[in-house]
This record gives C-alpha cells, sequence and structure tokens, in this order.
C-alpha cells in the first residue's frame, strides 16, 4: 500500500488517462516537456542555490582561498546550468528570452549563498 | 570566533517572523484583498478593451479608456500607501535590529574571509575593525551578504512565482 500511495505522489493521472510528472521527476528526466516557463525556470534557481552551497562547503573544508575560488564557482555554477539546460533538457532558449536569462536566473543570490557557506566553513573549521 | 552565527540566525529566525507579523496585519485584511482584486479586474479590463479598439474609435471611447486608466492609477496608489506602512514598519524594526546587532559587535571580527575583497569593498567587509588583516570580517559585511542569500532564498520560497524572474508582489518588495 505505501508503494502504491508513494507513486502516486510522484504522478498524477490526467482526466485523459495521460501521466503527469512532479517537478522532480522531471529535472531528473532528460528533455522533459515543461509546460509551464515559471516552473523549470524555478528548478534553475534552486539547481544553483544547490550547487552554491555545496561548492560552498567543498571550498571552505579544502580550504580553497582566494579569487581563484570566486572564478571557479562562477564557471562550474554558469557551465553546469548550461550543460543542463542546453544538453540534458534541451529547452528551446529563446522562450526563457534567451540563454542569458536562463544564466542570469538566481545566479546573484546562488553567489551571495555560495560566500556565505565558504566564509562559514573556512571560519568555523580553520579559526575556530 | 562565533559571531558569524549572529547575522545567519537573524535572517532565518527573525526575518520570515516580521515577514509574518506584516502579511497578517496587512496582506490579511479586507481592505488589501479588496483594493488588490479592484486593480486586477480592472487591469484585464483595461487590457480588453485597449486590444479592441481601432485606430478610427471615437473620441467618447478614447476618453472611457483614460477615465479607466485614472481609475487604475488610483486604485494602484492606494494599494502602494496600504504596502508602504508595513514597508515602513519591517524597515524600522530591522534597522533597530541591526543598529543593536552593530553596537555589540563593533569592532570585533566575526568571520575570516577565504579572499582579500576589492579595495572599494573593504570599506563595508573592514569597517570599524584594527589593523590592516584585510580578511578580517565585520559584521556588516557579513549580514548584508546573508540578507541577499538566506532571505532571499527565504522570499523566493514564500512567494508564488508569476512570470520570468518576477515573484508575487506581496512578498518580492520586503527585501532590502
Amino acid at each position: 500500500m505505501s508503494n502504491s500511495s508513494k507513486r502516486k505522489e510522484e504522478s498524477h493521472l490526467l482526466m485523459n488517462g495521460g501521466v503527469k510528472q512532479s517537478t522532480w521527476t522531471k529535472v531528473f528526466n532528460s528533455k522533459a516537456v515543461w509546460e509551464e516557463k515559471d516552473e523549470f525556470l524555478d528548478v534553475i534557481y534552486w539547481l544553483r542555490q544547490i550547487i552554491a552551497v555545496i561548492l560552498g562547503v567543498i571550498w571552505g573544508v579544502a580550504p580553497l582561498k582566494g579569487f581563484l575560488g570566486i572564478a571557479i564557482f562562477c564557471v562550474i555554477n554558469a557551465g553546469v546550468l548550461y550543460v543542463y539546460f542546453s544538453s540534458f533538457q534541451q529547452v528551446d532558449e529563446e522562450e526563457y528570452g534567451g540563454t542569458w536569462e536562463l544564466t542570469k536566473e538566481g545566479f546573484m543570490t546562488s553567489f551571495a549563498l555560495f560566500l556565505v557557506v565558504w566564509i562559514i566553513f573556512y571560519t568555523a573549521l580553520h579559526f575556530d | 570566533m562565533y559571531g558569524w552565527i549572529a547575522p545567519i540566525l537573524l535572517n532565518i529566525f527573525v526575518a520570515p517572523i516580521l515577514l509574518g507579523i506584516t502579511w497578517v496585519l496587512v496582506y490579511r485584511t479586507e481592505k488589501y484583498k479588496r483594493l488588490k482584486a479592484e486593480v486586477e479586474k480592472q487591469s484585464k479590463k483595461l487590457e480588453k478593451k485597449k486590444e479592441t479598439i481601432t485606430e478610427s474609435a471615437g473620441r467618447q471611447q478614447k476618453k472611457k479608456i483614460e477615465r479607466q486608466e485614472e481609475k487604475l492609477k488610483n486604485n494602484n496608489r492606494d494599494l502602494s500607501m496600504v504596502r508602504m506602512k508595513s514597508m515602513f514598519a519591517i524597515g524600522f524594526c530591522f534597522t533597530a535590529l541591526m543598529g543593536m546587532f552593530n553596537s555589540i559587535f563593533d569592532g570585533r571580527v566575526v568571520a575570516k574571509l577565504p579572499f582579500v575583497p576589492l579595495s572599494y569593498i573593504q570599506g563595508l567587509s573592514h569597517r570599524n575593525l584594527l589593523g590592516e588583516d584585510y580578511t578580517d570580517c565585520s559584521f556588516i559585511f557579513l549580514y548584508i551578504l546573508c540578507t541577499m542569500s538566506i532571505r532571499q532564498v527565504s522570499l523566493h520560497t514564500l512567494s508564488k512565482p508569476q512570470s520570468a524572474g518576477a515573484r508575487s508582489d506581496e512578498v518580492k518588495w520586503t527585501a532590502d
């Protein structure tokens, strides 16, 4: 019973018998269909924040210092998401206002989050 | 050196509480809901009218549209006034909190930066700190970074996406 209720959480039966995938299922499916633009933009936003936290932790623990750390973060953040939306999801970038709009979605927030996490881990592990 | 905890906690706990209070005091009121519904209805009506109007439309039609635009502008202004009250209240609370924490942490190094900031940022990151080690981080710099990150993420979580890059008015304006 618990397995079937889990499956129902992940997919919803539509009236015409089709199956609507949940957002997180679509994130991991290549070339998923994104009916709402905002849904995909939200995914890009949250993936950026996750990358920022992960890199902030790694950079703080290592520790990686200096502007090299910032530069590598920018390259990885922009690069990974670019590969995700252009190669993995293969979305039509023009629908979202072009590659630049997708690249800058949530970028500044993720950069600030990366700095906060990096600073905290660096301070806590190497100076406290 | 545990001072870095303060700006984090401020943005994780205090900010949502203040936003919640504003939401209860302003956005849940009948007046605000009525104004917002009125503005949305008028906007849609105006848009439809503008789509159907032709170049040869009479003066009366154009005057009607102008009157509706004026009415919409007035309602938007009233809506802004309601929001402004809570903006001031929130701004005042945050300013008071900031002032309090600033005086507690004044002159104290709350964290170490893993990089040397650019010279024009050092004024903020090394504010009121002794010495010339610019990897020393002041409270205000870390607080600003937390506001730009943690609070923005909370606001994004709370708001409903409406268009590419834009978020609901009710939550967007409270970001400072």
